[in-house]
Formats: C-alpha cells, sequence, structure tokens
C-alpha cells in the first residue's frame, strides 16, 4: 500500500513535446498533505508543464503520475473524476466571460451534480466571502480587475472543496499592486492546511510560504529541500546563479 | 410607373403568397442549416483525418459553386413525385430546400468552426481542470462563448439566405421573385412588380439585422 499521506507521486516523469522539445527530464516529486510545495527556476525550465502533468493537462510521454495512490495514465482511471479533487489556478485566470462570478463558482458542482444550485449557491457566498469579494457576486469578469479576477479564479477552483490546488503562476500576470492581495488569499490557504502546488516567480512569498522548494533547470530538478536550505544555503551553482539572478533583478 | 396592380386584390394575394412562402423557406432554412452546420462545423474538428477531410472537401465545393447551379443539378437529381400536403404540392420545394441547407450549412459550418477555434484555449483548461467534461466544456463555456463571437458573421449568413431563397423560382417555387415574374408577365410592369419584390425583401431582411444586433448588445452586457 501507498503512504496514505502521499497525495501526489511524480515518478521518473517525461515530457517531450511533438517538435522534439524536451520539457521534462525523468522528474520525480511528491507532496503530503497539507504541504505547499513550491516549484522555481528559470523561464522554460518545465515548471509549468511539470504542474500540468499533476492534472494531466500534460500527459508525462514517459513515467507515472500518482495522485491519491491512483495512476492518473492507467487506463481505468476517470480523469475528470480526479480533477474534481485538484482545483487549478492559471496565470491568465481563465474566468468563463459569459457567465457572472456567482455562476464562475457553481457551473462545476451544479453541472457535476455534486451540489444542488441552491447548495451551490450557499458554498460560492462562503468562498466569495473567503476571497474577500461577496459584493462581486453579481458582476462579469471583464469588471474586475486582475487581482479580482485571481481571486474570484481562486474561489472557483474552492467551490468544489479539493483536496489540492495546482498554482500555475498566479501572480505573474498581475500588475505589481495586486500581488499582494492574491499571495494573502493563497497564504490564508497555506495556514489553513490547504495541500498545494505553486509555481511562482515570488521568491520570497515562496521562502515565506514553502514547507518544501523543488529548484527546476532545463527540465530537471536540480535541487530540493526546506526553503532555508534552498535560499540560504543552495549546494548547486546552478541554483547559488539562478537565486544570484533573481534577486539582482529585484 | 405604374403601380395600381397593389390595388388589386389578386396581385395582392398573389404577392402575399409567395412572401409567405419566402418567409416560410427562410425560417425554415436558417433553422436546418444552422443545426447542419453545428454538425459540420464539429465534424470538421475531429481528430480523424478522414472525416475532417470529407466534410473539409464538402464545405470547399458547395462554398465554390454557384447556389443556382446546384440547385439545377440536385432538381435533376431528385425525381420527386407529386407530394401532396393537404391539396399543396410539396415536391418542388424538396430539391430547393435541400440546396438552401446544403449551402446555408456549408458557409455556416465554416463561420461555427471559426468561432469555436476564437474561444482562447485556457477556457478548455480552465473548464478541465474543474473535472467537467468535454461535452460539458464544449456546451456550457466553449460554445455559448462561440456564438457570442460569431454573432455578426451569422447574421450576415441569415439575411444572405432570405435572399437567396430567391433561387428557387428556377425549381418553379412559387416564392416572392416567382410571383413577380408572374405579375410581370401579366401586367407587363417590368420594374414595378421588381421593386415591389425588392421592397419586401428588404421588409425581411433589415428587420432581422436589426435583430441581430439587437441580440448583440444583449450577448455583449458581459463585456461591460
Amino acid at each position: 500500500m501507498m503512504n496514505k499521506e502521499l497525495m501526489i507521486d511524480v515518478k521518473n516523469v517525461s515530457k517531450v513535446f511533438k517538435d522534439g522539445t524536451v520539457a521534462l527530464d525523468r522528474v520525480s516529486l511528491s507532496v503530503k498533505k497539507n504541504e505547499v510545495v513550491v516549484l522555481i527556476g528559470p523561464s522554460g525550465s518545465g515548471k509549468s508543464t511539470l504542474l500540468r502533468t499533476l492534472n494531466l493537462l500534460e500527459s508525462p510521454t514517459e513515467g507515472e503520475v500518482y495522485f491519491e495512490g491512483v495512476s492518473l495514465s492507467d487506463e481505468s482511471t476517470d480523469i475528470n473524476h480526479l480533477r474534481q479533487k485538484m482545483g487549478m489556478v492559471f496565470q491568465g485566470f481563465h474566468l468563463f466571460p459569459h457567465l457572472t462570478v456567482l455562476d464562475n463558482l457553481r457551473i462545476a458542482p451544479v453541472s457535476l451534480k455534486k451540489q444542488t444550485i441552491s447548495e451551490a449557491t450557499i458554498t460560492s457566498e462562503l468562498m466569495l466571502q473567503k476571497v474577500g469579494l461577496s459584493e462581486k457576486a453579481k458582476n462579469y469578469p471583464s469588471q474586475l480587475s486582475g487581482g479580482q479576477k485571481q481571486r474570484i479564479a481562486i474561489a472557483r477552483s474552492l467551490t468544489m472543496s479539493p483536496d489540492i490546488i495546482l498554482f500555475d503562476e498566479p501572480t505573474s500576470a498581475l500588475d505589481p499592486e495586486m500581488v499582494g492581495e492574491v499571495l494573502n488569499v493563497i497564504r490564508d490557504l497555506a495556514s489553513q492546511g490547504m495541500t498545494m502546488v505553486i509555481v511562482t516567480h515570488e521568491m520570497q512569498f515562496a521562502e515565506e510560504v514553502a514547507d518544501i522548494v523543488y529548484v527546476m533547470d532545463k527540465g530537471r530538478i536540480i535541487e530540493s529541500g526546506s526553503p532555508e536550505i534552498i535560499f540560504h544555503q543552495p549546494k548547486t551553482d546552478r541554483c547559488k546563479e539562478f537565486l544570484k539572478r533573481v534577486i539582482e533583478k529585484k | 410607373m405604374d403601380f395600381s396592380f397593389l390595388l388589386d386584390p389578386y396581385y395582392i394575394n398573389i404577392l402575399l403568397q409567395g412572401l409567405l412562402t419566402t418567409v416560410v423557406l427562410a425560417v425554415v432554412s436558417v433553422a436546418f442549416g444552422t443545426l447542419i452546420a453545428i454538425g459540420i462545423g464539429l465534424l470538421r474538428m475531429m481528430k480523424s483525418k478522414v472525416i475532417r477531410f470529407i466534410f473539409g472537401a464538402y464545405v470547399e465545393i458547395i462554398r465554390g459553386t454557384p447556389i443556382v447551379v446546384q440547385l439545377i443539378i440536385f432538381y435533376s437529381l431528385f425525381h420527386v413525385n407529386v407530394l401532396l400536403i393537404g391539396n399543396y404540392d410539396l415536391s418542388p420545394f424538396i430539391p430547393g430546400m435541400f440546396t438552401l441547407f446544403i449551402n446555408s450549412s456549408a458557409y455556416m459550418a465554416e463561420v461555427i468552426r471559426a468561432g469555436i477555434n476564437s474561444v482562447d484555449k485556457g477556457q478548455w483548461e480552465a473548464s478541465r481542470s474543474l473535472g467537467m467534461t468535454y461535452t460539458m466544456t464544449f456546451w456550457k463555456i466553449i460554445f455559448p462563448q462561440a456564438i457570442k463571437n460569431i454573432l455578426p458573421a451569422l447574421g450576415n449568413e441569415f439575411v444572405t439566405l432570405i435572399k437567396e431563397t430567391s433561387v428557387l423560382m428556377y425549381s418553379g417555387v412559387a416564392e416572392l421573385t416567382y410571383q413577380a415574374t408572374m405579375i410581370k408577365s401579366q401586367t407587363y410592369g417590368f420594374m414595378e412588380s421588381y421593386l415591389v419584390a425588392a421592397t419586401f425583401y428588404f421588409l425581411l431582411t433589415y428587420p432581422t439585422s436589426q435583430l441581430m444586433k439587437r441580440l448583440e448588445r444583449r450577448l455583449a452586457k458581459s463585456d461591460e
């Protein structure tokens, strides 16, 4: 039997795109329950691709991804069912523009018959409260600021009460003054014990919120460990170089 | 110019019958044409190369040949016997309706396909990552946005279709243009009878395009 506390287990995953680009090269990683895992590394290092293999938005060309003990690539696996338990928040928000905020939150639980409309309304309102945007329920996404959109996107993933949330550079598309409000929501989730995998370029935030940091470069994990170690005593030269570069930029 | 035939109940009756036939033809072919077009648009996005090729060829061939020629080909292809509904013979309608369905579906399929492709890929990913199935995502997330994007183009297609029903006069359907021709041959008012027909067509197309514009504005409210 697998360790029950092990929520995600990535074993030797490789991803080669059709044009021959190697995005992931034999990557292994695991995420325990209640853990916050942060993936950092230069652009094009494979962080986002790795994150996207976790819910099979990207299918690995080799290796296995297990979610709660179930292999995603197994033919009998119902990926739609597993995805209900894995929230995802994107860099570009991807709210549904033709639906009000409230309907953005309700559509999945109602369509998937997880909740009745009135139940979903109650959950949705609760989640809006959680991200501090109750007053926006009747608005359309186009009427929101970037920071508000991303908070709604987080609330939308929460309405399915997921076991884990995957964040793909949640603040990279935001104006600097809006980064804080989104990070605060993620901080709150972390303090409530939500299991999360976060791809980010916000190093300070990564250091503060992460239980484990993975550093990626050229499709490989080059270093992993606690934020104290990674940010203050990195072992490899490549990791040192990367950190020096991002910190100089600030 | 002599429009006095417009006061004659006999000619008024002929014109109104033609108008009614045109309206019925337009409404039925818009409805069925759109449905067939959605089907073809979807088939053209299937993974199977064979299916994509077949329906790609269908769209190209239909769009690349004149509708009058298509009508005449279908007319000679189908030997429909007299088909009485009440005491009305529907047989000339069959090749005509067929032509309109085929023709409008080919044009609209392209519009619909473009509309579906114009929806950001992130919308698929966001919906699928919530656990929604492919079908759910298509109908609840992608399709409504696609329709909104293509409403102006679709409105144009509807207007075009109303006008194109006039080719059915070649297959003996007593629609508006056919009736105008008949009035012309009885009154010798060439210009007058076709001017009246043109006015009637405009009275159909103009409200249609206005209606589509209003629908566009209503659907655009989420963009404010």
